[in-house]
């Protein structure tokens, strides 16, 4: 194996190297922390970031982001309580919460590819309305005891919880789409270079448009599990919540200059980020070392980014003198024409 | 061009279907403005997105509409002490008559309460000031005395040698420092065979506290009481452990007296709060403003009263949310 190949190979599979080290060491520091009954609850308790995530992933690798949707999450969420409240339909309510996001997401697309707004800015407008709309809709309050709508963040079928079961799915489906659709490669293509992207002829806007109605079918799916988890509709929930997508996303390999970032990576950046969670918490860490050692966690997650990204460039241009020297001198020797 | 006009027209037809859905259904909508008013009065409320916060701004309209000399302009200080500070500065620049300032940080927001007094115009401070000032009147629930009543009703009911787990509010926030301070001398200083086994700060919000509770049951053998300094936390934490076998005896201390947890307590699932009314404390406001506005009296300190709910009394406040439409049938 050649060391181009090993390095391929580590660059790969290094965010999982960093998994089961810290899965080994949680293990060490706390014996609950592989228990039968705490796999689950970590899965759990990682839904809503992990769903979320994948949302901010294909978004990064197209070369956007988006800020709102914990905000969107929040409206989409209890607006679908308050249909359950008014129906008692688990579909409606499910179809509902899944409208509101995907609106709010073409709205930001409209705003991305039609105004030319920079996403940053588009998805900080939305995620300000919406927060405002939610506050709105229930004047500030609560949506207590919701019933059977607990089934999906609190259900399970068999030993399975129904949440986990979204993740798989949901995981599975994303995984596709970025691996074996045209749509998965026009996105690393626009992120990557969307000059080149467009010159190739790949239809920018509609991918834009398709990628925030993927994200927004995400994050609806996100607000009927998060309102569910909390047997509540909470219009002030979820504040936050787009930064640990964010999070997990970019501790995952996603690069947010565009153009990288796998399924994969990003649900073991996910991971990373419940086990982290669920080991300070199990073993009783001040709330302010968790942020600290999360911040940390981010700012090394970038500079590894960064560092990885120098040197390849570096190694690029290294290849291509070389072969330039190689071709001079053999112009030189008279074997070129 | 075609498209953009496409894609305007699509951008306005999404929003005002999001903002037709949301006027239809606003709870107690009434505004608190009048036009021919003879006082003017600002509200600087914490902050819109904390349910108590919204509640009680909500309850200050109401209140003012039983005053026919009073109109009410409510401001958001959206939890940030600068938001805060420059809607007090904002409310002094343009005249109000008296000003009524929920605090975010009683520090923070000290210097900018005395600015009020400074500028001639009458100030109260509601809901979280912490020492006497002068020129500043108060209208309080207090924190001390809300946890206290459920920290003397744990000191009988909480089993020897029992695990506990805490839950706190934000880090520098009146009322969450002097609850916890209650629940210390009241109780875990008179308790010292109580184990905390888990104690962290879920800014009374009951998301965090779901994920703490999740962390805690499978870090523990046994939990045998919640104590949380709000009823927010402690639904939360509750929802982790309802229906296990297991927990079916744990007990569960809030403080606030939210519509969720009365109706938790009437149902027998949690055990107790204190009421710290929003109607109460808005009309104790509005009457405390306008006395001061009429000039009948020139500072008044005065504080809502305590009431402790539990099983026996929970479904009188039930009733009492259902009559002011914030519980529906």
């Amino acid at each position: 194996m050649n060391s181009e190949k090993k390095s391929q190979i580590k660059e790969k599979y290094s965010i999982f190297l960093v998994l089961l080290l810290m899965i080994v060491l949680c293990t060490c520091f706390n014996r609950n922390f592989m228990s039968p009954d705490n796999i689950p609850n970590i899965m759990k308790q990682l839904a809503v970031a992990t769903i979320l995530a994948y949302g901010e992933m294909l978004l990064i690798i197209s070369g956007m982001l988006d800020l709102s949707s914990g905000a969107v999450l929040a409206l989409s969420g209890v607006f679908s309580v308050y249909v359950y409240k008014g129906t008692d339909s688990l579909l409606l309510a499910f179809l509902v919460a899944i409208f509101i996001a995907v609106a709010c997401n073409i709205v930001n697309a409209i705003m991305v590819t039609n105004f030319k707004t920079p996403p940053f800015i588009a998805t900080l407008a939305m995620q300000m309305a919406a927060r405002g709309i939610a506050l709105l809709f229930t004047n500030g309050q609560n949506i207590p005891q919701l019933g059977r709508y607990t089934v999906f963040g609190q259900g399970s079928i068999g030993p399975v919880p129904i949440s986990i079961l979204f993740i798989v799915v949901i995981t599975i489906v994303i995984w596709y789409i970025l691996r074996h659709t045209r749509l998965g490669r026009s996105l690393y293509a626009i992120g990557g270079n969307e000059e080149a992207a467009i010159a190739s002829g790949i239809s920018v806007n509609r991918n834009k448009y398709i990628v925030f109605i993927i994200n927004g079918v995400l994050v609806g799916i996100a607000g009927v599990l998060f309102m569910s988890r909390v047997n509540a509709g909470l219009p002030n929930g979820a504040v936050g919540y787009e930064m640990e997508g964010l999070t997990a996303a970019i501790v995952g390999g996603t690069s947010f200059s565009g153009g990288v970032g796998t399924t994969m990576g990003t649900f073991a950046g996910a991971l990373i980020i419940g086990c982290l969670n669920n080991i300070m918490n199990l073993t009783g860490v001040n709330s302010y070392v968790q942020q600290i050692v999360k911040g940390t966690i981010i700012a090394l997650a970038v500079i590894w980014d960064i560092y990885s990204k120098n040197k390849k460039t570096t190694k690029v241009i290294l290849v291509e003198n070389e072969k330039e020297k190689e071709w001079n001198e053999e112009k030189s020797s008279g074997s070129i024409a | 061009m075609k498209k953009k006009v496409v894609a305007v027209l699509l951008s306005c037809a999404l929003a005002s279907t999001l903002l037709a859905g949301c006027g239809s259904s606003t709870i107690n909508g009434g505004e608190g403005k009048k036009k021919d008013a003879k006082y003017k009065v600002a509200y600087v409320a914490r902050a819109q997105t904390d349910s108590f916060a919204a509640w009680f701004a909500n309850e200050m309209r109401i209140a003012s509409e039983k005053y026919d000399d009073i109109s009410i302009d409510v401001f958001d200080g959206q939890a940030d002490d600068e938001k805060e500070n420059a809607a007090i500065e904002n409310a002094i620049t343009n005249k109000y008559d008296a000003i009524i300032v929920q605090p975010n940080n009683v520090e923070a927001q000290r210097p900018y309460v005395e600015k009020i007094v400074q500028s001639g115009i009458i100030a109260v401070a509601t809901n979280g000031w912490d020492q006497p000032t002068e020129g500043v009147s108060t209208v309080d629930a207090d924190p001390y005395k809300q946890a206290a009543v459920n920290a003397q009703l744990a000191l009988e009911q909480v089993p020897q040698n029992a695990k506990v787990v805490v839950l706190n509010g934000p880090s520098g926030h009146f009322h969450s420092e002097k609850r916890r301070e209650a629940w210390q001398k009241e109780f875990f200083d008179k308790r010292p065979d109580v184990q905390i086994v888990g104690e962290q700060i879920a800014n009374w919000n009951k998301d965090e506290a779901v994920q703490y509770m999740e962390d805690w049951v499978t870090s523990n053998d046994k939990i045998d009481a919640i104590i949380s300094m709000n009823d927010n936390m402690a639904a939360g934490a509750l929802e982790v452990v309802l229906g296990k076998e297991q927990y079916k005896d744990i007990l569960s201390y809030g403080v606030d007296g939210t519509v969720e947890a009365c109706l938790l307590i009437e149902e027998g699932k949690m055990t107790s709060t204190c009421l710290q009314s929003a109607i109460d404390l808005a009309e104790l406001n509005l009457e405390t403003v306008h006395k001061l506005l009429e000039g009948e009296e020139k500072q008044i300190e005065t504080n809502i009263e305590e009431i402790l709910i539990t099983k026996e009394n929970a479904a009188e406040y039930v009733k009492m949310y259902k009559e002011k439409g914030l519980l529906k049938e």
